[in-house]
This record gives structure tokens, sequence and C-alpha cells, in this order.
């Protein structure tokens, strides 16, 4: 299992287009990966819950994988909060 | 009083339309059955799967012909709606209740109904807008898995007006292209799916009317204006003819728009007329330019020293010099300095009360005065030429020794500038022609300048004695009147004389009956409001 804290760079927050590139990224990973904010957990790949923990730009999340490519999962995904949207 | 029901709302979507009614009544979701039995749970799911890529498919469809069409945003709307369908929590969600005996069908619209419900008490406003998607898309699935039976919209086949209390994108992406006339909803804003979608093809919608559709359900006929926002129910003879000229009128503009909007402008007989606007801030550039302006004409300066405590500094003003300059390019972008008289506050100036404040201390007048007001703006304009083609203007000239004062002040902000080895690039100087005595004398002035470009608002003031403001004056208060026009010849003639070019940025360049004649005297340069430009240069390329 690998867990790492990122900070929401993107304006918009983890919703619409940011949330849609978060996602289809998830999706690529074969690991259970899961978004912590405020003790609150939600499915990486679904946006639906990902929305529901209305994460905004500068607040502070947790990423979490377990599974075969958890390491290279967190990595991937922590660089997508972390970088504005282009 | 006319004998019809007006229904006033949000203008969404410009346009006008006129035809029979069609309301849409968003079918009533009836459950055939909540539960199932233990036996049928692994049919139930293999049908929930196949239901979901059947809306899937669909949505992708819809987001795909958008993008053809060039709709990117709208195609958007359809890929989320998609991938909600896709969502595995929603699916496993739906999965969980089926194998506890729900139907699919009550499964998908509960599941939904929960996010739903999660995101409407979200404060984010873009957030609870999110539910009326899962809404849209929950109830997408249940329809398939109860057959597809759908709405009327898709089978409409008579183009029509919609009247509706509110429209998902599904609904809107249904109805086959050529149908919707327009649109009358009571819900929604100029942000509503419903909105969008009809301001990206181009169909009238009146959205927010309320209430009071409900009184307008019986209409046999309705007509939309979304460029005002209004719709009326039955319309008597007259307002539809009104109407049916009203959509000619459209249709002709736009036509006219999409001809001339970007085109150069040349008489028939080869004379070349630029056609530029006149711009109040920065921010106006890129309007400006979406219209067809080929520079401008008149960038006016005053926004900068208004309402504020204090002068804005040489670096402020610079910041905006430089954006308007770089915004157009190698076109002219030809900047006025301020031009504040006494009727208006100046920061840190002791500005006398005075009886006549048009003919009183303003414009250049004051300037020349008071230095540390002129320098920073001159500094800043020489320092933002090098930007692009930047020229100079200076209002309310009487004569060529005001000029030639301003002129000297210009001199010395380039050595001040020259000697800290700052950046800064030539400038053409310009007058703008706006008094009577600089049009008589003009060619006094001529020869020391590279350009005039007539104020026709106070010329026709100072002319026919007449206040612009005075509403028993209005005879007087056009540039075509023969003294006027005696003024703007002489003007034009002096310049052709030393070879200079004449432009005018007064209201006048964009008036249509004046046009031909400002053409006719040798005005070169026309400067307008950024909306009258393609109709400015259609009727030059008419002459």
């Amino acid at each position: 299992m690998v867990e790492r804290e990122a900070v929401v760079v993107p304006e918009a927050g983890l919703h619409a287009r940011p949330a849609a590139l978060f996602v289809k990224e998830a999706k690529s990973y074969g690991s259970d990966i899961v978004v912590i904010k405020d003790g609150i957990e939600a499915n990486a790949k679904s946006s639906l819950k990902l929305m529901t923990l209305g994460a905004k730009h500068g607040d502070k999340v947790k990423i979490r994988a377990e599974g075969e490519d958890e390491e290279a999962a967190v990595d991937a995904l922590v660089a997508i909060l972390s970088k504005e949207e282009e | 009083m006319a004998d019809y029901l007006k229904l006033d709302g949000v203008a969404a979507s410009e346009g006008a339309a006129l035809g029979r009614a069609f309301v849409h009544v968003p079918h009533e979701l009836k459950l055939e059955r909540e539960s199932i039995s233990k036996d049928a749970v692994e049919d139930e799911l293999k049908r929930f799967k196949n239901a979901i890529e059947a809306v899937v498919r669909d949505l992708s469809d819809t987001a795909e012909r958008l993008r053809e069409g060039g709709s990117e945003s709208e195609a958007g709307i359809f890929e989320a709606h998609a991938e909600m369908a896709e969502d595995p929590e929603f699916q496993e969600g739906v999965e969980e209740r089926v194998r506890n005996l729900e139907s699919p069908e009550a499964a998908v619209l509960a599941v939904g109904e929960e996010f739903a419900g999660m995101f409407a008490a979200m404060e984010d406003e873009y957030m609870a807008a999110r539910a009326d998607d899962v809404r849209d898309v929950a109830s997408q699935i249940a329809t398939e898995l109860m057959g597809g039976k759908k709405s009327g919209l898709e089978t409409l086949a008579e183009p029509s007006v919609i009247l509706a209390r509110n429209l998902a994108p599904s609904d809107t992406a249904r109805i086959p292209k050529g149908i919707a006339l327009g649109f009358v909803i009571s819900e929604g804003s100029r942000t509503s799916h419903v909105s969008i979608m009809a301001r990206s093809f181009g169909i009238p919608a009146v959205v927010g009317v309320g209430a009071a559709l409900e009184e307008a359900l019986g209409a046999e006929i309705v007509a939309v204006d979304g460029t005002e926002g209004y719709a009326i129910a039955d319309p008597d003879p007259e307002t539809i003819s009104h109407f049916e000229q009203k959509q000619r009128d459209i249709a002709a503009e736009a036509a006219l728009l999409e001809e001339y909007k970007h085109a150069e402008a040349r008489t028939s007989d080869g004379r070349r007329i630029e056609v530029s606007a006149n711009l109040g801030s920065a921010d106006e550039a890129e309007e400006a330019l979406s219209w067809g302006a080929e520079g401008v004409g008149l960038f006016r300066t005053e926004f900068l020293f208004m309402q504020r405590p204090e002068l804005p500094s040489e670096e402020e003003q610079y910041e905006v010099y430089r954006e308007v300059t770089e915004a157009f390019g190698e076109k002219p972008v030809i900047i006025r300095t301020v031009d504040i008289g006494g009727d208006k506050d100046l920061p840190g100036v002791d500005q006398p009360e005075e009886e006549n404040p048009f003919l009183g201390w303003r414009g250049i007048r004051m300037c020349l005065d008071i230095p540390e007001l002129f320098k920073p703006q001159l500094r800043a304009l020489l320092r933002a030429a090098p930007h692009g083609n930047l020229k100079i203007m200076f209002p309310m000239v009487v004569d060529a020794i005001e000029l030639r004062a301003a002129k000297k002040i210009l001199e010395e902000c380039r050595e001040e500038l020259k000697n800290e080895g700052a950046q800064f690039g030539e400038v053409a100087i310009g007058v703008m022609v706006e008094t009577p005595a600089a049009a008589i004398r003009a060619q006094d002035i001529a020869p020391e300048v590279s350009f005039f470009s007539i104020g026709t608002n106070d010329l026709v003031q100072y002319t026919l004695a007449a206040d612009r403001g005075n509403e028993r004056l209005t005879r007087l208060q056009s540039a075509d009147h023969p003294a006027v026009l005696d003024l703007i010849g002489k003007t034009c003639e002096a310049a052709r004389e030393v070879g200079i070019w004449v432009g005018m940025c007064g209201e006048a360049a964009g008036e249509p009956a004046m046009i031909p004649k400002l053409v006719e005297l040798g005005v070169t340069e026309l400067s307008m409001s950024a909306p009258s430009i393609p109709r400015a240069k259609k009727i030059v390329s008419e002459l």
C-alpha cells in the first residue's frame, strides 16, 4: 500500500475537467485507488464520488493505492493534482 | 390593449422565432414493478449492463455530432453524462440494490437520486447544478430498461416553438435538426444547459418566464424574442407581421455581418477606407477585433484618471497602453491624451468652478498647464510605442501654438527617457479637430502633424452653438449640417495639400447616412463603436 498527501492545485478544484482527467488516469491502473479528504474516502475511478468530496483549489487530500502498480498510480495522480490546468 | 399574453423572461439566446406551439411534458417514469424475484437477479443485472451500454452509445454519438458541428463545450456535457452512466460507484450502488431484489429501473432512479441529493446539498453553485445531470442520466437508463419509451420530442415532425418547464440536455439533443424554432422555458437562467444549447444551435430562447408559462400552454402560435427576452402567446396579426419583419431583419443583418466583417472596405473607384473602433478601455480590444476593427481610431484614456484618489502612475499607464497596442499588432492604435474638463473631477488637480465647462479649462489646455499630469502620460505612451503601431492624438487643439507647446513637452519626455536609458519608440502625432478654429485654419496645423481626426460630437456643438445634451435642440445636434460639412471639407483640403490623412472618430463616422458624404469629402478612416463596423464596411463597399 502506498499513501501520499497532495494539495489540489487546479483552479477549478477536483471537479469538471480536472476530475475527468484524474479519473481517466486512475482507470488506467489496476490498483484500487481512493482519494481521502477530511477522513472521507472516495473511489478515484468514480467521478461522481470524487465530486461529492468537494475538493477545492488549495485543499489537502491523500491518495492511497493498493495493488501491483500502486507506486506508479500514486505518482501519476499526485502529479495531476499538483499542476495547473492547461 | 392588444389581446394576447406576453411572457417576460431572460434573453437566453438571441433571435426571433414564430411558429406553432409544442408543449413538452416530461414523461413521468411510471415504474411497472418495484421488485424482482430471486432467480431473476442475474438476468436483471445483465439487462442493466446492456441498458448502460445503449445509453453510453447514444450519449457518445450525440457528443460526436456536436463536436463535428463545432460545439465543443456542448459535446463536453454529453461526454460527462456518458461518464456518469459508466461510473463504477453508480453501477455498484445499483447492482447492490438489484441483489436485494429491487428492480433495476427502481434502483437506477434511487441511486441517481442519492447522488443528486449529495450534489444539491453542496454550497458550490456549479456542483449543485450537477444534480440535474445525474437525474437526467439516471432517467435515461431507467427509460432504456423499460423499453425505451421516450418523450415526444424526437418524433416531432413539424417545426415548432417548444414550451417546457425545463429541458435536459438529452431532451434538447433528441429534437430533430431544424424542428425547434424557439424555446420558451419557465425555469433556468442564461447559464442553464438549455440556454447554452440554444445559443450553440442558434435557436432563439427565452428562459425563466416562471409560472406565466402555465397560462400559455393552450396557445396555438407563439412568438419568441430571444434578444429582448420575451414571448407572446397567440399573437394578433399585427404582432405576427412585426415578428416576420424582425426575422427578415435579423437574417439580413447576419448575412451582412458574415460578408463584410473581416473584409477591407473599398469604394467602387478603388478608394480604401479604414474602418476602426473607438475604445474606452483595453478590455474592449478583443471584441473590437472580432467585429473586424482595422485599428483603434480613438482610445480614450479618461478611465485611467477618474474616480480615484490620485493620478495614475506612469507605470500603470504604460501597462494599459502596451496592452491595447499589442492586442492590435501592426494595426494602428490612436491614443488620445487625457481630455477632462471642469465638469469632471481630476484627482490632485484644483479645478475652479466654471460657468461653461465645455468652453473652459479642459483637454490640452489643462495638460499644458499641469506637467505632472501630462508628462507621465506622454512618457508612458513613448515607452509603449515599440510594442505595436501607436499614435498620439491631442484633443481640443485650437491652433498651432498649442500643438507646438504639446510637442515641446513630448520632446522633453523623449530627452528624459533617452538620458535614463529607457526603451521607447517613435510615434506619429495627430490632432483631434473638434474646434471650429482648428478646422477653419487647418492649413496652419496640417504641416506639423501626421494626421487629423475629426471629433464630430464637439465640432457640431461648437459650430452650431448647441449644447449636446439639450433635448430641444435635436435639429442642431447633427453633423449633417452644411456649416459642419464645410468645416470637414476644409480640414480634408488642408490635409490633402500636405499629404496627410484625415479620420473621423465622432458618432457621425458610424452613421449610415453620413458615411457617403464623409468619404466624398475625403475622410479615409472611420472610427466607431465596434458593432457598427460591419455595416459601415458594407456602405463603403457600395459607394
